[in-house]
């Protein structure tokens, strides 16, 4: 019996004509935590899918225990001891707790005709209480706050008694405290024996987590080597393939807030954010920090009008904005860079073309008629300026990479000529290579004199970019701090509710 | 917020709760009106008159819960009557009448797996599907009773309708049958669970394993199953089977399932509501034929049904944007 | 920008699919049926299409969004009663046919303030006032049916300019100003972007509530003028005018290549389904001589135009 739990040989996948996969061969070993590293679109995500058995590969074989195996469906796949936790949201925000953590492999009774219901809710508090976690099971899910959610899921991944748990960025909406929480699991179950496939874009984690290290790129396979035998610039070099500068602090500007360009003053919703007030000057950077839920996107929602605010008061230039108008937002020249890109930043299926002139459509036109001739130019012109293919202006935005979608959906706001611009999470989801860009972006557009309000749950990326760091807490603002002395911890100290600084830093 | 204030938005945000208040209030301005309507044979004919609605409304539901709607179910109605009194017509066929009532639940059945396989397999969105079949096969009843009412229609299918088992008709009894089976599956078997999962979210339900074509073929198949037997139940009321039968039923159905809480985005909604929306739709003209104030009256019906819904969907919404500022998220 | 460009741009399989289907229908048509393609017993035979034609219109713009109006029919009920009321009392038939706009204007407009500002879901609000607008129309006129509006009016829709009905003109002119709309100003684009993604339009600074109380208030507005034309063509005004319009216009609508889930559909493209369903129904029922024939005809069409769709689509998809 030798010590290799899986075998991944010679495994193909392509989607209409596209390699997704490419003779991808590794080993996972009994009882060891593995960590899948590559830049999106290296193929993590479709050998998880893969090994999971959602998807079925084109060539190749997967052995578990030296015998091959075949996964047509999820299920076959549990039935071996396969159970993964993916990076999509994969709960039913209509279900409780427990109808959650059974969908599909319910414990039955009476021939498997009824549910068992009490045996099933025995077993979720169990599987919860493994994960420090107390939970309202009654209620649906989309009643919990997204935290406890994906708790369940993984509570679901974690409590079939699996030999291979995939983990796809599990941490991605979790607070440092359940981070921590699940780190400590994760290395409990391998001291029971289960092998840990564990995907994250936190390098942080893998080094702090993870015994191996697999990494991708562009479907192939690159190495699988000892996590000890690397450092962090190493693995990206792996990753990214070529040397990839880290963001190095901006040289912070010197006349910034004399000129205020936003200003926010009491901002209040209850339930949400208490009286924020800060001011943004002409070409400078002001960071919000702090952790999932602390209410960051609440107030750039706010300022930006897509939500009504009980109080408070906002102005762009010096022009008061009414809650709860966008377009006089973007009249006076503010521009929101969301945070969930593919649902609120753009119109997947629609062109480049039209993404890019959405915002700025009302003043192309002429006696009320869209002038396609000058849209055309303005298009070109950010595209151009971007750094994007111009051979794809008629592409849908779904086409394109998430770092291409995330420069479009900056200069969608660009075409308008902003004076300010509200960037939230500007880089999450974004491999090294574009993040790299979009960091560059952000700089020469400071430089031209754009007010920026950034915020980032990366602490390296917003401690490089900001001039002013403000951390929220519950909802008010904890501390105030410099951007050129800041650090993460203390950051982080002022992001805890309860003052305790995790393990990630 | 007054934490018994909150409760009340608490309570408010029930749809049951609303649309009892709603029952609640009609009951009791029709007793106001006159105490004799409470008496059991009125309150028998209100019923009678809900079983059509509230057998297929269960079928319907299920089919909303999964994210799919079926608004063929009036015309498909009219086909399985047409085809009921084409067979055991003595003027026709003149088959025994349990052979018609047979066919009537086979094809019924049939047309639901039909509607499910071209959701499924063909991939067209089932509001395109049904809305084809409403055209269709309404034109099909009306080529099959050729432009006539059916008439000659056997005696023991009269019979069906005064038939009662202590002396509660059997309309009701198919009713509560339905009813109590698709409870049942809502909450204690797997399928309800996995019905509601996939309607939750198509995304994770592909992830955990579910096969979306076996559960959704299942709600259209038992939905065409449930408007056979209301067709069985319905017509033996009926003197003779005429053509225009189950026209705008459909709607009404629809109308019932979402009034009665179900999100037409899927995953969501309590059979209760279902039924108490039923009752709630259904009662408004027997009271006002109660009421006695002639045809003028029941002219509003339908006035009168609009105004409920709006009013239904209104205290929900308003309730839920209160209760939605007054709570943190 | 070159032609090539401009032509892969236009989502022109569709409509290149219902212009072959057209061509097709009509040439069998006229092989089986000689004189079947003479034209003025097609303009004949167009007048019961005109109405269809101008909701079809509205209801292309509204499934764009990805919204859908069932009170269309029930709307042009109460227009009519109101039209018949009001000419009860002033015996003026101009007043009245703006009474009956403005009635069919309010009922848009109560549609699109429940959707955009109470934020209900569009076939909720629409089924509700489905029910409501057809029995206000049954209460108010308790079942009266108004008649004799004058020669003047009847002409409306009876007369003929060239050989064509009138309104058959004003569906012209309705239409080019819709597709004109729908393709060159930027609100025409930002129903696209609605139908497609609301959230994003909101987070692009689209004025998405606004554009809805206007949309469903202009759909109001149609469903007035068609009844102003079905109670000229019949000279009769009776709360069941429109009985059952909302799901053959819908239907045409789809026929047409507009996706039921939004984002997706033109004018031409309904203008292209409105006279395939319209050629279909005369063929078949003159041919066959059955009117049954017509609705399980057009019934399977409808499944079969997005089974097809669906089934050219499905590489393109995976």
């Amino acid at each position: 019996m030798t010590n290799r739990l899986v075998q991944i040989r010679d495994l193909h996948k392509s989607f209409a004509g596209v390699h997704a996969l490419r003779d991808v061969s590794f080993d996972i070993r009994r009882g060891e935590v593995q960590a899948l590293c590559g830049e999106n679109g290296a193929g993590k995500s479709t050998l998880i899918k893969i090994l999971s058995g959602v998807l079925e590969p084109d060539e190749g074989e997967i052995l578990f225990e030296d015998r091959v195996v075949e996964f047509h469906n999820v299920h076959a796949a549990e039935a071996t001891g396969v159970a993964a936790l993916h990076q999509e949201a994969t709960t039913f925000p209509d279900l409780n707790a427990v109808d959650n953590m059974f969908v599909g492999r319910e414990i039955t009774r009476a021939g498997g005709l009824l549910l068992d219901r009490a045996e099933m809710r025995r077993k979720t508090l169990e599987a919860l209480e493994r994960l420090g976690e107390t939970i309202n099971v009654a209620v649906p899910l989309r009643e919990l706050p997204l935290a406890q959610r994906q708790m369940v899921g993984i509570a679901r991944a974690v409590s079939c008694d699996c030999r291979l748990l995939i983990m796809d960025e599990p941490t991605a909406s979790l607070s440092a405290r359940e981070t921590t929480i699940l780190l400590t699991l994760v290395r409990q179950l391998r001291d029971q024996g289960v092998s840990i496939l564990y995907v994250s874009h936190r390098l942080e984690e893998v080094f702090e987590t993870a015994d191996r290290v697999t990494v991708l790129r562009d479907g192939e396979h690159v190495t699988t080597q000892d996590v000890n035998t690397l450092d962090k610039e190493e693995l990206i070099r792996l990753m990214v393939g070529r040397d990839v500068k880290q963001p190095t602090r901006r040289e912070t500007g010197s006349s910034a807030s004399d000129d205020p360009v936003i200003e926010v003053q009491e901002l209040t919703c209850r339930g949400r954010f208490e009286r924020i007030t800060f001011t943004v000057g002409r070409g400078e950077v002001v960071g919000l920090a702090g952790l999932v839920g602390a209410g960051r996107s609440e107030v750039a929602r706010a300022i930006f009008g897509i939500d009504h605010y009980d109080s408070g008061h906002v102005s762009i230039h010096g022009q008061t904005i009414p809650p709860g108008s966008t377009s006089a937002a973007i009249k006076a020249g503010l521009g929101l860079v969301p945070e969930d890109r593919q649902h609120e930043g753009l119109v997947l299926p629609m062109s480049v073309r039209d993404n890019v002139s959405l915002a700025s459509l009302q003043a192309l036109t002429r006696a009320s008629l869209i002038d396609t001739r000058q849209e055309r130019a303005l298009v070109d012109a950010q595209i151009e300026q971007l750094d994007v293919r111009t051979s794809l202006i008629h592409a849908s935005a779904a086409t394109l990479s998430g770092g291409n979608q995330q420069k479009l959906v900056i200069g969608k706001w660009l075409a308008c000529d902003p004076k300010a611009l509200i960037l939230d999470e500007p880089t999450r989801g974004v491999d090294v290579g574009a993040k790299a860009q979009v960091h560059g972006l952000i700089r020469r557009l400071v430089e031209r004199g754009l007010a920026t309000l950034l915020i980032s749950s990366d602490l390296p990326e917003l401690l490089a970019l900001s001039d002013r760091i403000f951390v929220l807490c519950e909802g008010r603002i904890a501390g105030e701090l410099d951007g050129a002395t800041a650090t993460q911890a203390q950051i982080l100290e002022l992001a805890l509710p309860d003052r305790r600084v995790p393990a990630v830093t | 917020m007054n934490r018994h204030l909150n409760n009340l938005m608490m309570l408010l945000r029930q749809r049951e709760f609303c649309l009892l208040t709603l029952v609640g209030a009609t009951v009791a301005f029709a007793t106001a009106f006159d105490s004799a309507f409470l008496a059991f044979g009125n309150l028998r004919d209100i019923l009678v008159r809900c079983a059509p609605t509230a057998i297929v409304a269960c079928g319907v539901m299920l089919v909303v819960v999964t994210g799919e709607i079926d608004i063929s179910v009036g015309s498909l109605m009219a086909l399985l009557a047409a085809i009921l009194g084409v067979t055991i017509s003595t003027n026709e066929w003149a088959w025994p009448t349990w052979a018609g009532l047979l066919i009537v639940l086979t094809f019924g059945t049939a047309v639901g797996l039909l509607t499910g396989a071209l959701v499924t397999f063909g991939r067209v969105p089932s509001i395109i599907v049904t809305l084809g079949l409403l055209t269709a096969l309404r034109g099909i009843s009306t080529l099959i009773m050729g432009g006539e009412n059916i008439d000659r229609l056997p005696p023991g299918l009269e019979s069906l309708s005064k038939v009662g088992i202590l002396g509660v008709p059997i309309s009701i009894w198919a009713a509560a049958v339905t009813v109590a089976l698709t409870a049942a599956i809502i909450s204690w078997t797997p399928l309800g669970r996995r019905l509601y999962a996939l309607g939750s979210s198509l995304h994770s339900a592909r992830f955990a394993g579910l096969s979306e074509h076996r559960l959704k073929l299942f709600v259209f198949a038992y939905t065409g199953f449930l408007t056979a037997l209301a067709t069985i139940v319905d017509v033996p009321r009926l003197p003779k089977i005429e053509a225009g039968i189950g026209v705008g039923f459909e709607l009404l159905v629809v109308t019932c399932v979402v009034v009665g809480g179900v999100s037409i985005a899927g995953g969501r909604g309590r059979l209760a509501g279902v039924l108490l929306a039923v009752v709630l739709m259904t009662m408004i003209r027997p009271v006002l034929t109660f009421m006695d104030i002639g045809e003028a009256g029941e002219k509003w019906t339908k006035a009168i049904q609009g105004m409920f819904i709006l009013l239904a969907v209104l205290i929900d919404s308003i309730v839920s944007r209160q209760t939605r500022r007054g709570t943190p998220p | 920008m070159s032609f090539l460009d401009q032509a892969k741009r236009f989502p022109w399989r569709h409509e290149a699919v219902l212009l072959l289907l057209v061509v097709l229908l009509l040439v069998v048509a006229s092989s089986l049926q000689p004189g079947f393609l003479k034209l003025r017993s097609q303009l004949l035979l167009s007048r019961h299409l005109w109405e269809f034609a101008i909701l079809a219109l509205g209801m292309t713009l509204v499934i764009i969004t990805g919204g859908i109006d069932l009170s269309i029919g029930s709307n042009m009920g109460l227009s009519a009663v109101a039209f018949g009321i009001c000419y009860s009392t002033t015996g003026d038939p101009l007043v009245s046919s703006l009474v009956a706009l403005a009635t069919g204007t309010a009922g848009g407009a109560t549609n699109g303030l429940l959707i955009s500002k109470v934020n209900v879901h569009p076939l909720i609000v629409t089924l509700a006032t489905y029910a409501a607008f057809r029995g206000i129309a049954e209460g108010v006129s308790q079942g009266a049916s108004y008649s004799q509006f004058g020669e003047a009016f009847s002409r409306l829709a009876r007369g003929q300019w060239l050989g064509v009905p009138l309104p058959g003109y004003i569906f012209v002119c309705l239409a080019i100003g819709f597709a004109i709309f729908l393709w060159k100003t930027p609100t025409g684009r930002f129903l696209y972007a609605i139908g497609h993604n609301e959230q994003a339009a909101r987070f692009s600074g689209i004025a998405v509530d606004r554009i809805k109380l206007s949309l469903y208030t202009m759909s109001g507005t149609l469903a007035g003028l068609a009844s102003v034309i079905y109670v000229s063509r019949f000279d009769t005004a009776k709360a069941d005018a429109g009985q059952g319009f909302e799901l053959d216009v819908i239907t045409a609508v789809v026929v047409g290549g507009t996706s039921i889930f939004g984002g997706r559909g033109n004018i031409v493209g309904t203008v292209l389904g409105l006279v395939l369903i319209h050629e279909t129904r005369q063929f078949v029922g003159r041919y066959w001589r059955m009117d049954e024939l017509r609705s399980i005809v057009i019934g399977f069409l409808l499944i079969a135009s997005v089974l097809v769709y669906r089934m050219v689509r499905k590489r393109d998809r995976d």
